[in-house]
């Protein structure tokens, strides 16, 4: 970065644990919280902070920077504590060499958040920061490199679906020095002369070497390949944001991006589960619900919300993206079949998604930016720190009738970014009718975007259960 | 090739951090339920009307009695409502006594959801009282 001191920051060997540090401690404190803490949600540490502050604060630096969540990530920390003891001797399976676990992972993540109401419950928001530190322990306790962040973690995948969209990027300053490296040390790493090897400096645990990456797909952020490279020749640099998915070149460590269907499945995810897990908060879901309830005979919301997740997240995606594919087989004349089609162009609408979970994620924070003031004194009182006196429960962030202009931003935003991709990607995939081939993704994209600001407009409903109404 | 940081550690080491990890979540397994209150030597009844609860003002009503059954006078009887969901406004409310023992406010719920009321009883020897109402379901009008 040209930002005079920040290019000295990011090289500093320690950045990583010192902003690693004080989340770990955040991230304990909302253990306890939400273990022994006050089980009203809105009262307590964990769920005040994971499910305003942490997704809001997320999704806004990954708009406004890059994933830097990943290299602040607490999890990391254990994890690199843990192998001091703990050498992983195995390579991740070859079969889940892929994004299927984790897109799966992701869903169930929704699905539990629906299914058991985690953003009303301490406890079980914090057993699952425990789950969450417990896996990267087992996985990248057995597996070698960054098995857990590639192939399992959804919360990093979120950010690497995310991160397309960022202006930031950390890539190589000048492929001609990379040319006449010899020692490729930000994929290889550096070891101490010596018979056993010692790493000093780890290369790229997540298999991207710099000088044939293509975008923040896959990057943490952790900065080793800055630090491994013997030349200063990478940086966090800027870039067009979403400029990653308008191209399709064979990317370091990830391949060509129409070519990964599991790539393509997680994109389907993240942009019609933003829809999903907005729909869930506001009032016709339940009208919804009880209908579905009443078809199936059924009295338990998890048959409801399964039949609700297939029909969003693969019935819709399939149908939608599945008749815009072959329109543009008909219409535009493309030559490829109808599952490379939807995989290419399902990238267009990562934008859009990206724009629901920011007006989402951003309301949450925005509108409840404060409450974690009087969340944190009222912790601190329980352990007998009066300092910072009694709690101010009337703090609460900044008014709703100026955040809504703001979302109605983010999604125009979204539906703006997803239409400059669809249209490069018609250009390049047709170049002599390209409008007739941008028409129907633009068609999927707008559908979306209306049904996004219907529900915009919908009156918020935050139920447990649709079977308490 | 191998990767990660090569240092040496010994199996006993291994086994004695194994044995700490497991002797924290065994204390955290166990130690963290939550105290059982102690019984309130006050009752607190409590009714919301209209039923079913919907968006808009409500009324509570609150009544105290002793352990004799006799109704406890000047209290200072006051509401807090919050969503189950973080972050949201909450709503702040105060009781007026109407009849021996007997208070009433009101509440607005400002949004559709599950929503808590939290009633905080102050007695009039300075012992305060606490009873956390849960109000699933406000629907909209």
């Amino acid at each position: 970065m040209q930002v005079p001191g920040l290019r000295r920051l990011f090289h500093w060997r320690h950045l990583r644990t010192v902003l690693q540090i004080p989340l770990l401690i955040v991230s304990v404190a909302m253990i306890l919280d939400g273990l022994l803490g006050p089980s009203l949600a809105p009262k307590n540490l964990a769920t005040t902070l994971s499910w305003v502050h942490f997704r809001g604060a997320l999704v806004l630096v990954l708009l406004c920077a890059g994933n830097f969540f990943c290299l602040a990530c607490p999890f990391m920390l254990v994890r690199n504590v843990a192998r001091r003891f703990f050498h992983p001797r195995l390579n991740w399976p070859q079969k889940l060499r892929n994004k299927w676990l984790s897109v799966g992972l992701f869903a169930l993540i929704l699905f539990c958040y629906e299914e058991f109401s985690l953003w009303s419950s301490p406890w079980w928001t914090a057993w699952l920061i425990i789950g969450y530190f417990s896996a990267v322990l087992m996985v990248d306790g057995l597996f070698k490199h960054a098995s857990f962040c590639k192939f399992v973690c959804p919360i990093g995948q979120f950010n690497f679906v995310a991160s397309t969209i960022s202006p930031l990027e950390v890539k190589v300053r000048d492929l001609d020095v990379c040319d006449s490296c010899a020692t490729k040390d930000c994929i290889r790493g550096r070891r101490a002369p010596g018979p056993d090897l010692v790493v000093v400096q780890r290369g790229c645990e997540l298999a991207l070497f710099q000088p044939l990456k293509v975008g923040n797909m896959d990057c943490t952020f952790c900065l080793d390949c800055v630090h491994a490279c013997p030349h200063d020749n990478i940086g966090i640099l800027s870039r067009l944001p979403a400029s990653e998915l308008m191209v399709d070149p064979r990317r370091s460590g990830i391949g060509r991006f129409s070519q990964r269907k599991d790539l393509a499945a997680l994109g389907i995810v993240f942009s019609f589960g933003a829809l999903l897990n907005a729909f869930g908060m506001v009032s016709p879901v339940y009208a919804l619900e009880n209908w579905l309830a009443g078809i199936l005979h059924v009295n338990s919301e998890a048959p409801v919300l399964g039949v609700l997740f297939a029909l969003f997240l693969v019935v819709e995606p399939a149908v939608l993206l599945g008749l815009a594919a072959w329109l543009t087989q008909i219409w535009g004349g493309s030559r490829r079949a109808l599952l490379p089609l939807a995989v290419r162009y399902t990238y267009g609408l990562v934008p859009l998604g990206f724009g629901m979970w920011l007006a989402h994620y951003s309301f949450h924070f925005l509108t409840g930016l404060y409450t974690v003031v009087p969340v944190a004194q009222s912790a601190a009182a329980r352990l007998g720190w009066t300092v910072f006196g009694s709690p101010r429960w009337t703090w609460l962030g900044i008014p709703m009738r100026f955040v809504q202009p703001l979302e109605i931003g983010f999604l125009v935003l979204g539906l703006a970014g997803s239409l400059l991709v669809i249209h490069e990607l018609a250009v390049s995939d047709c170049a002599e009718r390209p409008l007739r081939a941008f028409t129907p993704w633009a068609a999927v994209a707008l559908v979306l975007w209306v049904a996004a600001i219907w529900m915009m407009f919908q009156p918020m409903d935050m139920r447990g259960t649709f079977l308490a109404g | 090739m191998r990767s990660g940081i090569a240092l040496g550690v010994s199996r006993a080491r291994r086994s004695r951090i194994l044995a700490g990890f497991a002797c924290v979540a065994v204390l955290f397994a166990s130690g963290c339920r939550k105290p059982i209150e102690r019984q309130a030597v006050v009752a607190i009844e409590y009714s919301i009307s209209p039923q079913p609860v919907r968006i808009g003002p409500v009324v509570l009503s609150v009544k105290l009695r002793d352990a004799a059954g006799k109704p406890v006078s000047g209290a200072r009887v006051g509401f807090e409502a919050d969503m189950s969901h973080p972050g949201m406004t909450p709503v702040f409310g105060e009781a007026q006594e109407v009849a021996p023992g007997q208070y009433q406010g009101s509440l607005e719920f400002a949004m559709a959801g599950d929503w808590v009321v939290l009633i905080h009883v102050t007695l009039p020897d300075g012992r305060t009282l606490g009873r956390e109402v849960s109000v699933p379901g406000v629907t909209t009008n």
